[in-house]
This record gives C-alpha cells, sequence and structure tokens, in this order.
C-alpha cells in the first residue's frame, strides 16, 4: 500500500472518528459518553496487557481478572485508609498485581509441557483470587466487606486535579492519559529486544531458546507487564466505581480482555485497541443484546479460529513510518521492523 | 475417628467423580495435546438434560440418564466436528484450538443460562435415595456410595476397552503419536468419535451426579472441572491413571481440609495444593518428561 | 589442527559421553576433542546418534554419563540458551525458523543473545537503546549479505524455498556470534550446484569467521571438500567408530561397511 493511501486512510479514519464522537455525544449525553470512554479506557489498558501475554507470547491466560481485583483493591485499600497520593496508589496496585503473577508463572513455567499447566493455573488463580474475596470479612480493621463488596472509595472525580475539568471530564482525562500511555509503553516493548523474543518464544520456543533466549525469564517478563497493566486497570476501576465486589472479577471480565485479543488479532496492538474499544461501546450502545453478548464471544473464537485466525488486524503493527517518509520524500521502501 | 471415617469415605466419592472429570480431559489431552475446556460446559449439560427430562418430561431416573447421556455424546462429538477437527487437520497451533475450545465453553454454558437462569435447582430424584447411612456417628449419604461405586465401574469399563480390546489399542497408539497410527492403519475419525464420546458419557454422568449431590446450575461445571483438571496435572498430564490418582488425592485432601478446618476455603485448597506440587514436582507427581525431537 | 586429536587447547571435549532413551543406547562412551578454528566433519550412516550429539552438546537433552568440556569447563548442567549465550550455536536438521518472521527478523533474533540494553531503557529509548538497535540493524543486513539472501530481507521466512531457507538458518546461527557452529546436514535435499554453492558460503564464514565449525552431513563431496587438512568422526550405533582425514576415512573398509553394509551373494550369505 502506498505511503500517501495510508495517510488518507490514517486522516479519513480519524475524522470518521471524531465526528462519530461527535454524533454520539450530541444523541447520548454528555454523562453517558464519559462512562463509556472511562470503561473503554480500562479495558483498553488490561486488554493490551494481555495483548502481550497471549497475542506476542502465546501464553493462554483465562485469569487476568484476578490481577485485576489485586491491583484494584489494593489501591482502593491505599488509597481510602492510608490516603497514599494517587498515581502512587495505581502504580502499587500494578506492581503488587505484578508480583502476584510469580505466583503462578514460576511453577507453571518451569515445567516442560507447555502452555497447558500456566492456563489452567490463570484460571484456578482467578477462581481461588475470587474466592478469598468472597470470604474475607475484614483484614484487621479494613473492612473489605466480602461478597458484600468494599465500599466507599474516593470517586475518580474527587482524586485527579480539578484543574482538568469539571463535571467529570477531570477523570475522563486522566484515564485516556493512562490508556494512551499504556499503548505508548507496549508499542515500545514489542518493538524492543524484549519484544521480540517473546514473539521468538511464541512462534518457535525450542529455537528461540536454541538462540539463546531465556524462556523463563521471557516468559515471566511478558507476564508481570501483562499483570501490572491489568492491576493498573483494576485500580482505576475502583475509582470510578467507587466500590469493589468479587463480583466484578469473573470470569466473564477474564473472557472479554482474551476476547480483545482474538477478535484484534494476535502479534498486533493496533487490532485489539480498536476491538476493545468497539467491544465496549456496542453493548453499551446495543443494551438488549448484552444478554447474548457471551453466547455470541464464544460462537466467534471458533469461527474466527477457523476462519481468520489472525483475527481482524493480526501480524500488523502501527507504524507511522509513512509519515516520516512522506514528510522527508523519500520512496517507501520497506523497513526491517 | 468416626468423623474421620466419614470425611475419608466422602472425599474417595468425590475423588471418583473428579476421576471421571480427569480421566476424560487426560484423555483427549494426551491424544490431541490440547485442553478441552469444552468439558465444563458438557457437564452442565449433561445435568440440565437429565434434569429436563425428569423434572418436564417425568421421565424415571435411569431412563434420563441414558437420555443425557446420549445427548451429551452427540453435543460432545458434534463439538469435535465443528470446533476442533478443522484446525486439527491443518494443524493449528495448540493455542488456537484452546481458544477454540473456551469459545464453544463459553457458547455452551451462557446458552444454558439463558434458557434456564442462574437459579439453583435441585435435581429430582425420589426422597428415599437420599437417605444417609450410619456407621457409630459417621453419616454417610447414599448417594455418594452410588456414585463412587458408577464411577468406578465406569472406569474399570474404560480400562478394559483401552487395555484389552483392538479399538483400544489404536486409541492408545494415538495418544502416542497420532500421525504415525494413523499411517498405521488406524481410522482416526474413529478414533476422535470413541474419545469425544467417552467425553461425553464421562462428563454426563458427573455432571448428574454433581446436580444430585449438590445442586443444578448454569455454571456448575465450572470449580469443579478446574478441579478435575488441577488433578491430572498433579497426577501427571496426559496419563489416565494418574488422572485417577491425583484425583483420589484432591477429593480426600480437599474433604478433610474442609472437614477440619473450614468449609469455605476447601475450592481455594485445590490451586494452593496446585502451586505446591508443581514447585516440587514440576511434571506431576507421576508426570514423564516429553521431549521434541530436535 | 589437522588429523590428530588435540592435546592442548581444546575448545571442546566430549569424555565417555553416553545417553540412553528408556531401554535405546542413544550415544555411547563417545569421547572426542576440538581445538579451536577446525573444520570437523561427523558423519554416519542414519540412527548412528549424530543429531542426538549435537542435542547433548547444546543440553538439549541429559546426557545419562559422561561429561562436556568447553573451553576446558564442564556445561553439563547449563541450560541451552545459557550454552548459546556462551558461544556455541546450532541449525538443525528439521529447518526451525520463525516462520510468521521476516527473513530480517529471523536474523536480527539471532543477534539477540546478549542484552544489548535494559528493560527500562527499552520503554523510555534512551539513545543507548537507540543506537544498540541501529548497530544491530546493519549487522544484520551484513549476514543477509554474506549469505546472499538481502533481497529477500522483507519475505516471510516460511515462505521462503527450501533452499533459501537452510541458508537463512545458517545466517541466523551465525548471528549468534558463536565460537562453535554445530550445522546439522545444511547440505540435506540440495542438488549439485546448490551443494556447491552452500560449499563456498560455509567455507567462506569459515575463513572470515575463524570460528570452530563441527558439521553433520550424508553429502560425502561436501563433507571431503570442506574437512579437507581436518578430522572426520565417524558415528555407527552410537559409538565412535574411527576417526581420521578425509582420504583415509573414504578408503576405510570399515567405514565403508557401516555405511553400505556386508557384501553379500544370491543367497545371502555372506561374501568374505
Amino acid at each position: 500500500m502506498s505511503n500517501q493511501k495510508k495517510l488518507l486512510i490514517f486522516l479519513g479514519g480519524t475524522i470518521l472518528t471524531i465526528v462519530t464522537l461527535f454524533v454520539l455525544v450530541q444523541i447520548a449525553g454528555v454523562g453517558y459518553f464519559q462512562n463509556i470512554s472511562i470503561l473503554a479506557g480500562i479495558t483498553l489498558i488490561a486488554t493490551l496487557g494481555v495483548a502481550i501475554l497471549t497475542g506476542y507470547t502465546g501464553l493462554f491466560t483465562i485469569g487476568h481478572a484476578g490481577f485485576m481485583a489485586m491491583g484494584g483493591y489494593l489501591a482502593a485499600i491505599l488509597v481510602k485508609e492510608y490516603h497514599v497520593p494517587f498515581i502512587l496508589a495505581l502504580m502499587g496496585g500494578g506492581i503488587f498485581a505484578g508480583f502476584t503473577s510469580f505466583i503462578i508463572g514460576y511453577p507453571a513455567f518451569r515445567s516442560r509441557l507447555r502452555g497447558d499447566y500456566f492456563a489452567i493455573a490463570t484460571l484456578g488463580f482467578a477462581e481461588a483470587i475470587r474466592l478469598l474475596l468472597n470470604n474475607v470479612r475484614a483484614i484487621g480493621p479494613i473492612k473489605l466487606g466480602g461478597s458484600f463488596g468494599y465500599m466507599d472509595i474516593p470517586s475518580l472525580n474527587v482524586l485527579c486535579w480539578e484543574w482538568l475539568g469539571s463535571d467529570g471530564w477531570n477523570g475522563v482525562i486522566v484515564v485516556l492519559l493512562f490508556a494512551v500511555g499504556t499503548l505508548v509503553m507496549t508499542h515500545m516493548f514489542v518493538k524492543s529486544q524484549y519484544g521480540k523474543n517473546c514473539i521468538a518464544v511464541c512462534q518457535d520456543e525450542v529455537a528461540a531458546q536454541m538462540m539463546g533466549v531465556d524462556l523463563m525469564r521471557t516468559k515471566m517478563l511478558a507476564l508481570f507487564i501483562s499483570a501490572f497493566f491489568a492491576g493498573v486497570a483494576g485500580a482505576l476501576m475502583a475509582f470510578y466505581y467507587g466500590y469493589l465486589t468479587p463480583g466484578f472479577f469473573m470470569i466473564t471480565r477474564s473472557s472479554d480482555l482474551l476476547a480483545g485479543v482474538v477478535f484484534g488479532g494476535m502479534q498486533s496492538l493496533i487490532g485489539p485497541t480498536i476491538t476493545s474499544i468497539v467491544l465496549v461501546a456496542v453493548p453499551e450502545v446495543l443494551r438488549g443484546i448484552n444478554e447474548y453478548r457471551l453466547i455470541a464471544y464464544g460462537l466467534f473464537f471458533v469461527i474466527v479460529m477457523i476462519f481468520r485466525p489472525q483475527g481482524l488486524l493480526g501480524y500488523v503493527e502501527m507504524n507511522f513510518d509513512f509519515v516520516r517518509q512522506l514528510w522527508r520524500r523519500e520512496p517507501a521502501k520497506a523497513t526491517g521492523k | 475417628m468416626d468423623l474421620f471415617i466419614q470425611q475419608l469415605i466422602n472425599g474417595v466419592s468425590i475423588g471418583a467423580i473428579y476421576s471421571l472429570l480427569a480421566v476424560g480431559y487426560a484423555l483427549v489431552y494426551s491424544v490431541y495435546n490440547f485442553t478441552n475446556w469444552a468439558f465444563d460446559g458438557f457437564m452442565a449439560f449433561g445435568a440440565f438434560m437429565g434434569f429436563t427430562a425428569i423434572a418436564s418430561m417425568s421421565m424415571p431416573f435411569w431412563a434420563a440418564a441414558t437420555v443425557s447421556m446420549i445427548l451429551t455424546i452427540v453435543l460432545s462429538v458434534g463439538v469435535e466436528k465443528l470446533a476442533y477437527q478443522p484446525l486439527r487437520v491443518r494443524k493449528a497451533p495448540r493455542l488456537f484450538m484452546m481458544i477454540s475450545a473456551m469459545g464453544v465453553n463459553l457458547a455452551i454454558v451462557n446458552t444454558i443460562n439463558k434458557l434456564y437462569t442462574g437459579t439453583l435447582r435441585r435435581f429430582p430424584i425420589p426422597d428415599s435415595w437420599t437417605q444417609t447411612i450410619t456407621i457409630g456417628q459417621a453419616s454417610i449419604g447414599q448417594m455418594d456410595i452410588v456414585a463412587a461405586i458408577i464411577a468406578f465401574i465406569l472406569l474399570a469399563i474404560l480400562w478394559i476397552f483401552l487395555y484389552k480390546t483392538k479399538w483400544g489399542l489404536g486409541v492408545r497408539a494415538s495418544s502416542i503419536d497420532i500421525l504415525t497410527s494413523s499411517l498405521m492403519g488406524i481410522n482416526n475419525n474413529a478414533v476422535a468419535f470413541i474419545i469425544f464420546a467417552t467425553t461425553g458419557v464421562l462428563s454426563s454422568v458427573a455432571g448428574v451426579f454433581f446436580g444430585i449431590k449438590y445442586a443444578v446450575y448454569p455454571l456448575m461445571g465450572g470449580p469443579v472441572t478446574i478441579k478435575a483438571m488441577i488433578a491430572s496435572i498433579v497426577g501427571g498430564l496426559g496419563s489416565l491413571p494418574a488422572a485417577v490418582v491425583g484425583s483420589m488425592i484432591l477429593g480426600v485432601l480437599e474433604t478433610m481440609v474442609s472437614g477440619y478446618i473450614s468449609s469455605s476455603y476447601r475450592d481455594l485448597f485445590a490451586f494452593a495444593f496446585l502451586i505446591v506440587i508443581l514447585l516440587f514436582f514440576p511434571n506431576g507427581l507421576m508426570g514423564k518428561e516429553t521431549g521434541e525431537k530436535l | 589442527m589437522g588429523i590428530q586429536e588435540p592435546t592442548t587447547n581444546k575448545i571442546l571435549e566430549l569424555r565417555n559421553l553416553t545417553i540412553d532413551f528408556g531401554g535405546v543406547r542413544a550415544v555411547n562412551d563417545l569421547s572426542l576433542s576440538i581445538a579451536p578454528g577446525e573444520f570437523i566433519g561427523l558423519i554416519g550412516p542414519n540412527g548412528a546418534g549424530k543429531t542426538t550429539v549435537f542435542n547433548l552438546i547444546t543440553n538439549a537433552y541429559q546426557a545419562t554419563s559422561g561429561d562436556i568440556l568447553f573451553e576446558g569447563k564442564s556445561v553439563r548442567g547449563v541450560t541451552p540458551d545459557k550454552i548459546c549465550r556462551m558461544g556455541i550455536s546450532r541449525t538443525f536438521q528439521n529447518i526451525r525458523l520463525f516462520p510468521h518472521m521476516t527473513v530480517y527478523e529471523n536474523v536480527e533474533l539471532g543477534l539477540h543473545a546478549q542484552p544489548h540494553y535494559s528493560l527500562f531503557e527499552s520503554f523510555v529509548r534512551l539513545p543507548r537503546a537507540s543506537r544498540a538497535e541501529r548497530e544491530a540493524r546493519q549487522k544484520a543486513h551484513e549476514l543477509l549479505e554474506m549469505v546472499n539472501l538481502e533481497q529477500h530481507a522483507n519475505a516471510v521466512a516460511g515462505s521462503l524455498p527450501y533452499g533459501l531457507q537452510r541458508r537463512l538458518e545458517i545466517a541466523r546461527a551465525v548471528a549468534a556470534d558463536p565460537k562453535i557452529l554445530l550445522l546439522d546436514e545444511p547440505a540435506a535435499g540440495m542438488n549439485e550446484d546448490e551443494c556447491n554453492d552452500l560449499v563456498r558460503l560455509i567455507r567462506q564464514i569459515h575463513e572470515s569467521k575463524k570460528f570452530t565449525i563441527i558439521m553433520i552431513e550424508h553429502h560425502m563431496a561436501v563433507v571431503m571438500d570442506l574437512c579437507k587438512d581436518h578430522r572426520i568422526y565417524v558415528l555407527t550405533l552410537g559409538s565412535l567408530l574411527t576417526y581420521g582425514g578425509p582420504a583415509e576415512i573414504q578408503s576405510n573398509p570399515q567405514v565403508i561397511k557401516a555405511y553400505l553394509g556386508e557384501k553379500k551373494d544370491g543367497r545371502n550369505k555372506r561374501v568374505s
């Protein structure tokens, strides 16, 4: 595809998106639009994490809701009980979730039989966390509430700097900033040496090891990063809703994240980005079909795997080289990524 | 002491049910090398079919159980043909097969949820069956014993089939190397049929028994199948005897934890058990390392 | 260097190396020594255990007994990726490229054995990371030129014809900057012209990079040509049959028997 064409598509797509957003806000109202934006941002952050683990490293996970729970509860506790600054609490939640990932990563990656130990362990982990949270009413003086939920968490609007906007816009802007930041960071990661090691592990683990890639380290790194982002997303969720219950973190949540990657495409960031935003927006807009959403996901998992396993934009990488080349009037040469 | 015996027998009964699922899981894994997440849905499907047969169509229990078994076989084999075989023949990576399996599971479980709603239902059996037998201070449910016996009979039948018949030999050969065995004249489609029909039978029996013991609801498969998979891993993934051993150990230990420590943490125990075992036995208790030919 | 095994300055030494797979002894009591810079041939009939020896050296398999010494130090328990980083790199009998990566990316991965920059730097793109990436890119392109694959740099590796895939695998193995390069049947499936090109390429690599090369091969012409002035080891049924220079090996009756079997007359009785 020529560079001019790419530029046209990019500009056209951006204009179309802006127009659509404008129309939506007019029809549905500002508050509704804010809600969708925040939810889409949160889902995007967690989905990008899963994209790194499943899309790039090939490790199936159905348990990232567990990491979201870890990050969410910890960040909420830090802010509500200990008045830790908002950003620090978010990072703390992410790092805490990241470290918990070692519990399943280390035993599961050690064994020679690859793939399935880890997948089952993610499922077991997420369910175990949910059960734990359901049963623990309090830790010392902190009333976690068990299945009734952890209440009265300070809200996004209160925590984010008011100069960013009023009427809830400050929250939207902060979440969007985090989402964009996550996109940039994951993009840097997959273009780096570490990201390429992940891809090699995904495509031929044995050959990768023979070429000097440390399998354990690469997988643990991908897992940590994905858990970190899930934790941050969970934390943002806590502050957005103002409360947390274990019911937020059921298998359906993990399935949603996986769907973003499966439909969006393996080894791609742009695919899952678009898909996860669409998957958040559409059920909100078409409330009626929500009941059938999971059935549809299930059927489409099978259909996509059989007919188009690369998903929407698999193996396509976001690449603004075409802009640089047009600017400098270079001929479109295929660059080694 | 009586409490101990009660827990022990309970544990054996639960372990027997886990074995059914764990063996079904291990069978598919050993031949096709992927995790059939859908057997969660198969189990719920079996339970609901049995339930519907009795509650809505007033069938007697054994007829309902048979109907459930047949329908689950149809479902299982159908899933294999539609969702797994197309991927298998083009040698799709196992990640793709797992995603397809997860998709099947989501579709089945959520369809059941939509049709029946999530309310817990009691599996309709005659009241006389729920009696307990008392030995000293221990009381043991009649159904638990029946469940364990039937589970062991099924496993014995499966064992005889696999080790004493020609078809079974074909299945075992396929579990070692499916390509070579097909070159040796073993019909791959027949093997697939047998394996998934077996999964259907085992899942529906487990579903009915769990429905009787606890309740019938769309998500009933989840916690149980996770534990069956954990049991299979703990024993040593890919080996059928190991799946049974792992299941019995898990069933007994878990019931002990529930009885002596706390019942709410019973399900958590399974996960912790998995992690601890994997730390010390990376290939399971009885597992063997299999390497790839380089 | 040459027809005699080195007594000092061994870059690789195998001592009584044995591996059993269940009841089968795939490699039996194998001992050999190699000096730096040598070009060693490893031949023998199918099933002799040659690839197994490579797998043992790279620790893909764990030996049952015996030892492997790389530059004088035992490497028996070391993980395969660490062995690659220490300096032993290989190609595979059944090509193992990264099928969905481009030709360029496959070679670039070989360069990754040593981390060039830290994880933090990769997120923040400090100058050191960018420079390292640029250097890697340049080296990768040089390697592609060396094996004549530069024009295919952006082709998907899995779509290349067989002969080019073999060359790519060699380039990737060389990218790891090894001290010992293990080539597993690089000429498999090639016709005479392709073999000649391959011989030229491998000789060029050996002469310019000057590392040690051990090569498993069935094409006798290729082996005899490349191993001139060096040694060839002959393996049968897991044991070392003999070793020597190309001329000796070619005329050794035991070697001929191992490959062709014993001569039998029309009634299937042995002819002495």
